[in-house]
């Protein structure tokens, strides 16, 4: 395992080498915008717009900019600096990281735990009222846009703007100091972000309880006198469960990037929201910093689900 | 349950949360044609608050106000700040040469200077006194002197610093025509003693200078403390920055703005070496939190309106303009942007070569179509020239009702087909329709609101028989990378705006419209790269004019252009600013935004 987990972490590296020449080839080589015509104001004269460009080291070849970005990166862990307001990307994106985890993880429990619960119930009354309410609550929740979502539990719950004041509204999580504190103000986002994950995790939990249930091995447990809650727990779910532990690996490691909209309607400052600013003001830099975290983020959460699916699927041996 | 049953008792479910969310947002589908807000929301004292009445109310001093806002400030630094946001922080921090009060965005006043600039009698020298008794907060801790004026102008053009408006101050002798490594002093600019600086003009552009003295690169800057930042590259003066204004970002004893955290967050609290005697700005608030990263703006719009001691920063979206002008009424301000928006047809592609071509675009054009798609009636006025509304120029260059041309009027702010197909027989076209079959280029941005103004544009055209291909990019490629280049052959530019950087009418019409400020090579701002040889002499014979005479020569040159065509001019934006109950918010006209040293809590 060991050994598997050492070959596995440096093929991360290697892949995050590739990650970044793609980001720079895509930033650099196709861009949306000159960052030293955006830098130079108005009427640049073409000396003046010269001089940015050296000035940022944009009048470097792409391979003698690419090694600049990479030694820095390699050797100094910096991810350069904000070309629209001089801030060094490295501190705006490590300021933010913290709270993206707290946000992501806090989400991915509440969805996991409730898909996980909901996906038993519907499979194991299949065709029932339980079964139909649940999914069609289900399809609700898959239907309901984060953002649409957001401003409506905004509206009705926010303890600011909101009909009946019952959870800390938007930028309260910034006000807010303490663990207890913090996880306070992140219920509404949490149950926001979380309901449209829980509802998907479910039905996948169900399709695949299902079928896991008409499997031999289960009609032999239950022929051997095991109760019905063990077969489904011990037998079916640990089974059925194994795509969708893949699948949240993914999904934390995705939203690690970022979750741009729960972070924006509740104004949450999160890697998501960062990057989505820097999108719209063409800071190259601070986008290939943002970028770079979702890419690792999402390899170590790929290499964690590899590493639990041995302790979940006994067959599978590294 | 039957699954009928079921899926009926689902749809209804969604039917109801779906109106839920319909009734939370509101629309602004103002269909009809609405001149009168274009005649009646003339200024920013006869719209939501009386902003005038509010600066003259005698505040309530001390208090906190926390400022929402969507996004963060450009620069701290004064050398680099060039944008609205930056400017909030600017003009409360520092003492430009001359500043604007609230009360009148016209007729700057001086602020760190003791008095109005003297230009010599040929235009080619300004003199500035330096009001005594300014000093720069800790850590620097000393009186400003005219050296910290001329130091503050040397840094701005070096590339450390990185000066965004050059051009501005072009004129002066020794200015150098490319930005610096590193500071360099300027021959143009001198400091008889501490108390005078001198800018020698190369050229007769004293009215222009003087008036560009209100730009935040006018604020002092202190060489002996600013020297270490500015010789890194770039500099990093922006995160130490000291302030001379009656508020500063707040920082340590090394001078660290330990206040300002990128996209987040700005605290601006009182600076201990402000002296109330040498200001006119009463500053009754104690602290200022701007929150820099108010990211959802239907959300922070609601926070502020029904919270307290609050304020929004600029233009709500259009539902919440249209709910506090029709509801809520006494919780915002409307003032002018000063600036117009337009669609640049390029007069050196045929058939927009011919001018009454141009003219029947203009006849046809349904502006009120594109000003809904930019928010509606409450957000902007429709013009009728170029010069907006409370700028200089402006009355004469026709008003609100314009210089009277029927291609441009309020009666046909909807297009007028007959009149449009008028122009086009004029022009050679004997169906009243363009019958060429080639393909023009629009370029726009890929997003709302300029995207849906540019479809808007598309179909006015296409009304007269042009065929358009409307190309969609990134907004920060749309002037750099198109419209501004002229080998890229776009025929119509899907959106541009051009708003004030100081109150000069030239600045307003000179890069937009002379012949003779299009380069040769890089970036040309006359989009619409009109040649008009009369209105290029009027603008050399009107920019060495003073006073009254210079506003008149300047609102004809207007007259000129619009009767010209080389555009059409579809807004004249209002910035709309929202505040809570308990404050007296008072917006600064200059910089459209609120005024944090007049703004008090009630």
């Amino acid at each position: 395992m060991a050994a598997y987990i050492f070959r596995r972490l440096l093929w991360t590296v290697v892949l995050l080498l590739v990650i970044t020449a793609v980001i720079f080839l895509i930033f650099y080589v196709l861009p949306s915008g000159d960052p030293a015509k955006l830098r130079a104001g108005r009427t640049p004269s073409p000396e003046t717009i010269a001089a940015i460009r050296e000035q940022l080291g944009l009048d470097r070849s792409l391979p003698a900019q690419y090694w600049d970005y990479i030694k820095n990166l390699v050797w100094h862990f910096d991810f350069g600096t904000s070309y629209t307001n001089n801030q060094s990307v490295k501190s705006l994106v490590f300021d933010r990281l913290p709270n993206t985890i707290f946000l992501v993880l806090g989400a991915a429990v509440i969805w996991f735990v409730s898909g996980v619960v909901i996906g038993i119930v519907s499979a194991t009354r299949r065709g029932t009222l339980w079964d139909r309410v649940l999914m069609g609550g289900a399809l609700i929740a898959i239907s309901a846009p984060v953002y649409w979502l957001g401003l409506v539990s905004l509206y009705l719950f926010s303890d600011d703007i909101g009909v009946w004041h019952v959870f800390p509204g938007a930028g309260s999580y910034q006000d807010a100091h303490g663990f207890l504190a913090k996880a306070h103000t992140l219920i509404l986002p949490w149950l926001v972000l979380a309901a449209a994950f829980a509802a998907i995790y479910a039905r996948l939990l169900r399709s695949n309880l299902l079928e896991t249930m008409s499997e031999d091995y289960i009609r032999t447990a239950r022929s051997k006198g095991l109760s019905e809650r063990r077969v489904v727990l011990r037998l079916g779910v640990r089974s059925a469960i194994t795509p969708v532990v893949t699948v949240l690996g993914l999904d934390i490691g995705i939203l690690m990037g970022g979750a741009i909209l729960t972070e924006t309607v509740f104004n949450i400052d999160g890697v998501g929201r960062l990057a989505f600013d820097a999108i719209q003001r063409g800071d190259l830099s601070t986008i290939q910093g943002t970028t770079l975290v979702l890419a690792f983020a999402v390899a170590m959460m790929s290499l964690l689900v590899d590493i639990l699916y041995a302790f979940l699927d006994p067959r599978v041996r590294y | 349950m039957p699954r009928s049953v079921l899926r009926f008792v689902l749809a209804g479910a969604l039917a109801v949360l779906a109106f839920a969310v319909v009734a939370c947002g509101g629309d602004d589908n103002n269909g009809s044609s609405s001149s009168s807000s274009t005649t009646k929301a003339t200024s920013s004292s006869d719209v939501g608050t009386d902003n005038t009445k509010a600066a003259n109310v005698e505040g309530k001093k001390g208090g906190k106000i926390t400022m929402l806002a969507g996004s963060d400030v450009d620069f701290l630094d004064p050398g680099h700040s060039y944008y609205t946001q930056g400017y909030m922080v600017v003009y409360p921090t520092q003492r430009t040469l001359y500043s604007f009060k609230p009360q009148d965005s016209v007729k700057p006043v001086p602020d760190l200077a003791a008095s109005d600039p003297e230009i010599s009698a040929d235009k080619k020298t300004v003199t500035v006194k330096i009001r005594p008794g300014v000093k720069f907060s800790p850590p620097v801790n000393r009186a400003v002197t005219s050296k910290d004026v001329k130091y503050a102008f040397e840094r701005f053009f070096s590339v450390n610093v990185g000066g965004q408006y050059p051009a501005f101050f072009s004129s002066i002798e020794g200015a150098p025509a490319e930005p610096t490594k590193g500071v360099k002093p300027i021959s143009g600019i001198e400091t008889p003693d501490d108390q005078t600086i001198v800018f020698h003009l190369k050229e007769a552009a004293g009215v222009p200078v003087a008036a560009a003295l209100v730009m935040p690169v006018s604020a002092p800057v202190p060489e002996d403390y600013a020297k270490k930042f500015d010789a890194k590259n770039p500099s990093t003066y922006n995160t130490h920055v000291v302030a001379t204004g009656p508020y500063m970002v707040k920082n340590d004893a090394d001078g660290n703005t330990v206040g300002y955290k990128a996209g987040k967050s700005i605290d601006l609290v009182r600076n201990p070496n402000w002296d109330a005697s040498t200001d006119y700005r009463p500053a009754y608030l104690d602290e200022v939190e701007m929150r820099t990263n108010a990211s959802d703006a239907n959300v922070a719009s609601e926070q502020v309106l029904s919270g307290t001691h609050m304020l929004f920063d600029a233009n709500p979206p259009a539902n919440i303009i249209k709910k506090v002008a029709t509801e809520i009424k006494d919780q915002y301000v409307q003032v002018p942007s000063g600036g117009y928006r337009y669609f640049p047809m390029t007069t050196t592609i045929k058939p927009f070569d011919n001018v009454n071509v141009r003219r029947a675009v203009l006849a046809g054009f349904d502006r009120n179509a594109a000003r809904l798609a930019r928010g509606g009636k409450f957000t902007a006025d429709l013009p009728t020239h170029f010069l907006p509304p409370d700028f200089p120029g402006f009355e004469e260059a026709g008003g609100y009702d314009g210089p009277g041309f029927d291609f441009l009027s309020k009666k046909n702010e909807q297009g007028d087909p007959a009149l449009a197909a008028e122009y086009m027989k004029k022009a050679g076209y004997p169906s009243g329709k363009y019958t060429g079959n080639e393909e023009f280029l629009m370029v726009s941005a890929n997003v709302d609101p300029n995207k849906a103004q540019a479809e808007v544009a598309k179909a006015q055209f296409e009304k007269l028989g042009f065929k358009f291909r409307l190309r969609l990019v990134p907004q920060d490629a749309v002037y750099n990378d198109w419209c501004q280049v002229p080998e890229k052959k776009v025929a119509v530019c899907g959106g541009a705006g051009w708003f004030k950087d100081f109150v000069d009418p030239q600045s307003m019409l000179e890069p937009v419209f002379a012949g003779y400020t299009i380069p040769k090579s890089g970036l040309n701002n006359n989009m619409a790269q009109l040649r008009d040889p009369k209105v290029d002499a009027a603008m050399k014979k009107a920019a060495l004019l003073d006073g009254p005479e210079r506003l008149k020569a300047w609102g004809e040159i207007d007259k000129m252009i619009t009767n010209d065509a080389p555009a059409v001019p579809f807004v004249w934006d209002k910035t709309t600013l929202l505040r809570s109950k308990d404050v007296n918010g008072v917006a600064n006209g200059y910089t459209t935004t609120w005024d944090f040293s007049f703004t008090s809590l009630k």
